[in-house]
């Protein structure tokens, strides 16, 4: 690496460099340019909304739009409520993927083939939605948070990511506790876990945005307002009143183009969090798309 | 399986030996398979639903029979083969458009020498992946809004007249494309640029030693090296083609262009959540299942046919 490294820098500043940081350049501002654009609605006045001067910057910088929403206790409660599945899905999900992992890692399991081919028997056949959703409800789950976490708690892709990692680790380390007597509950918290925290943090993250993210299980399965997730609430925010403007803007235009910053006052809070954890993450789930493309 | 039964011949106690040394292991998995069995397999009988004439009152079991009935009522129905159809093409196009440009996109950032622009590159580059569908379609709304929308301002002021990207069919295509490309794209660099640290530093060398240059380096050298990768992608993708996600579809389009936006995932959503019509619902999601199965296990042969690593 090193040796083409200099092999490569003696070269001079060529117009295929020129063109190929010119191209990113515009790629990552295409990338970026939608958030600045939230952004800078979510800001802006209602008269530069209005006259659609907004593009790049906020203009007429205010809060207005920030105040209204964070002042709406829908917009609390489907922050709570998403809080709470997030968490709870997170923490199920990688319980749950760890034991999966962990157990089926184990070469000399009796039986290891036929409990992985049933997890992955299960990323090209399902039984579909309406199957699988008479069977939550006929659990009493409808209505209920624990359908937006239980029924899908287990994603087999980090079940692949997590059990890929457990195999690469040296199999003398649990030799040496087998032999001071730990058993396998003790080895996998004692032993495992620790070495395991970057593939931990991967593998939830990936929970906590799906569950984040998360709307199509809510819509399925949530029908009070008060348990409404973020997503769903954004939804119905966003998209809702669409549908009544598309025939008639006679309600007077400026409430619509207040909703329009307001709209994106409401994108912007809720894409927030992702934001906020991301970089810290980043490092690491890098690792894991990469250990999840070794094959299973 | 086999090889328990191997064991078995052996001795029975030595079997039982093996298993009760992992019971912890056992214990652990016992929630897991509880899961699976819940909510993936028992879900899995309900695909008899297809076959029957299903009432709500009576259930899996009290249904009445009717064979091959609702699978005839849904093949005779235009609305089930455009929903196929426009499944097809949005993969299709998504996939024309996205599997080449991610690849130009890694080969670029794997070009580029200075570390920190490249990090910052590809922080921004992967983001979107982590927003939400509603948050995608909702920025879209807004930016590809036909009155005032972002889009049409800037074009507007270069001369441009407005475009209906959000109501007319083929500019509706366009629009979802591009939010799939924009949403996907840096996110499908990491497996590639991870395929192109492990090339062999020795192989540039030798090119360079023989003058080749940079472009031909790319096509000799680069290429071949990722050509696994690239064909294990590209049959994962392929092998998609008739699933398609709800979210995208659902939450971007509308009445105008129902004609191009009901896909296999909204029909069937449509059909058995809003409409209660459970059999053919769960009809259309086992065709689609045993399409699904077949493009894999083709495409898994086409693989090992053509000396590459199979999928399954």
């Amino acid at each position: 690496m090193a040796k083409t490294k200099t092999l490569r820098k003696k070269k001079k500043v060529t117009l295929g460099t020129v063109l190929l940081y010119g191209f990113l350049t515009v790629l990552v501002f295409i990338c970026l340019y939608p958030f600045l654009n939230v952004l800078a609605y979510s800001l802006s006045g209602y008269n530069a909304v209005l006259s659609g001067k907004v593009t790049f910057f906020p203009i007429d910088f205010n809060l207005g739009a920030y105040k209204e929403i964070l002042g709406k206790s829908q917009m609390w409660i489907a922050m709570e409520v998403t809080v709470i599945v997030t968490l709870l899905g997170t923490l199920l999900g990688l319980v749950l993927t760890i034991f999966a992992a962990y157990g089926l890692s184990r070469q000399t399991l009796p039986g290891r083939k036929m409990l992985s081919g049933i997890i992955l028997f299960t990323m090209y056949f399902s039984g579909g939605i309406i199957p699988t959703f008479l069977v939550v409800k006929g659990l009493g789950m409808y209505d209920s948070l624990t359908a937006l976490y239980i029924p899908q708690a287990i994603n087999v892709f980090n079940f692949i990511v997590m059990r890929t990692f457990f195999r690469q680790l040296p199999e003398s380390l649990e030799e040496a506790a087998r032999i001071d007597g730990a058993t396998d509950m003790g080895i996998l918290v004692k032993i495992i876990l620790p070495l395991s925290i970057p593939i931990i943090a991967t593998i939830g993250l990936f929970y906590a945005v799906q569950y984040w993210n998360g709307y199509f299980d809510a819509l399925l399965y949530i029908q009070s307002p008060d348990k409404y997730t973020l997503q769903l609430r954004l939804r119905s925010l966003l998209f809702a009143d669409e549908l009544n403007n598309a025939g008639a803007n006679a309600e007077g235009v400026g409430t619509q183009v207040m909703t329009q910053s307001l709209k994106m006052a409401c994108v912007a809070v809720s894409t927030l969090p992702i934001l906020v954890v991301y970089p810290w993450l980043q490092k690491y789930f890098v690792k894991g798309v990469m250990l999840g493309s070794v094959k299973g | 399986m086999a090889r328990q039964v191997g064991v078995k011949k052996k001795s029975v106690r030595e079997n039982w030996k093996i298993v009760w040394r992992h019971r912890w292991i056992y214990l652990m998995l016992v929630p897991v398979v509880a899961y699976y069995i819940v909510f993936k397999y028992v879900p899995m009988y309900g695909i008899v639903m297809a076959f029957q004439d299903y009432n709500v009152f009576q259930g899996v079991f009290g249904s009445e029979w009717v064979g091959f009935e609702v699978f005839d009522r849904i093949f005779h129905n235009s609305n089930f083969w455009s929903a196929v159809k426009n499944t097809l093409i949005l993969n299709m196009l998504t996939l024309v458009v996205n599997f080449p440009l991610t690849i130009i996109v890694s080969l670029m950032l794997n070009e580029i020498m200075g570390m920190k622009f490249k990090k910052v590159a590809q922080s921004i580059l992967y983001l979107p992946h982590f927003v939400s569908w509603v948050v995608v379609a909702g920025i879209a709304t807004n930016m590809f809004a036909q009155r005032d929308g972002t889009i049409n301002l800037m074009l507007s002021a270069v001369g441009i007249d407005n475009i209906p990207f959000l109501s007319s069919n083929a500019w509706w295509t366009f629009t979802y494309v591009l939010c799939n490309v924009w949403k996907e794209i840096g996110w499908g660099t990491i497996i590639y640029l991870a395929a192109l640290t492990s090339v062999d530093e020795s192989l540039y060398e030798a090119a360079y030693l023989d003058g080749a240059t940079k472009f031909q380096r790319l096509i000799y050298v680069t290429l071949p090296s990722i050509k696994s990768v690239v064909v294990t992608m590209l049959i994962l993708q392929v092998s998609k083609m008739m699933t398609i996600g709800l979210d995208a579809p659902l939450l971007l389009g509308n009445d105008k262009v129902s004609g191009v936006s009901e896909v296999i995932s909204t029909y069937v959503y449509r059909l058995g959540i809003e409409n209660a019509k459970y059999s053919d619902s769960t009809a259309i999601g086992l065709f689609q299942s045993v399409i699904n199965i077949i493009i894999l296990v083709a495409a898994d042969r086409f693989a090992k046919a053509i000396g590459e690593e199979g999928i399954i």
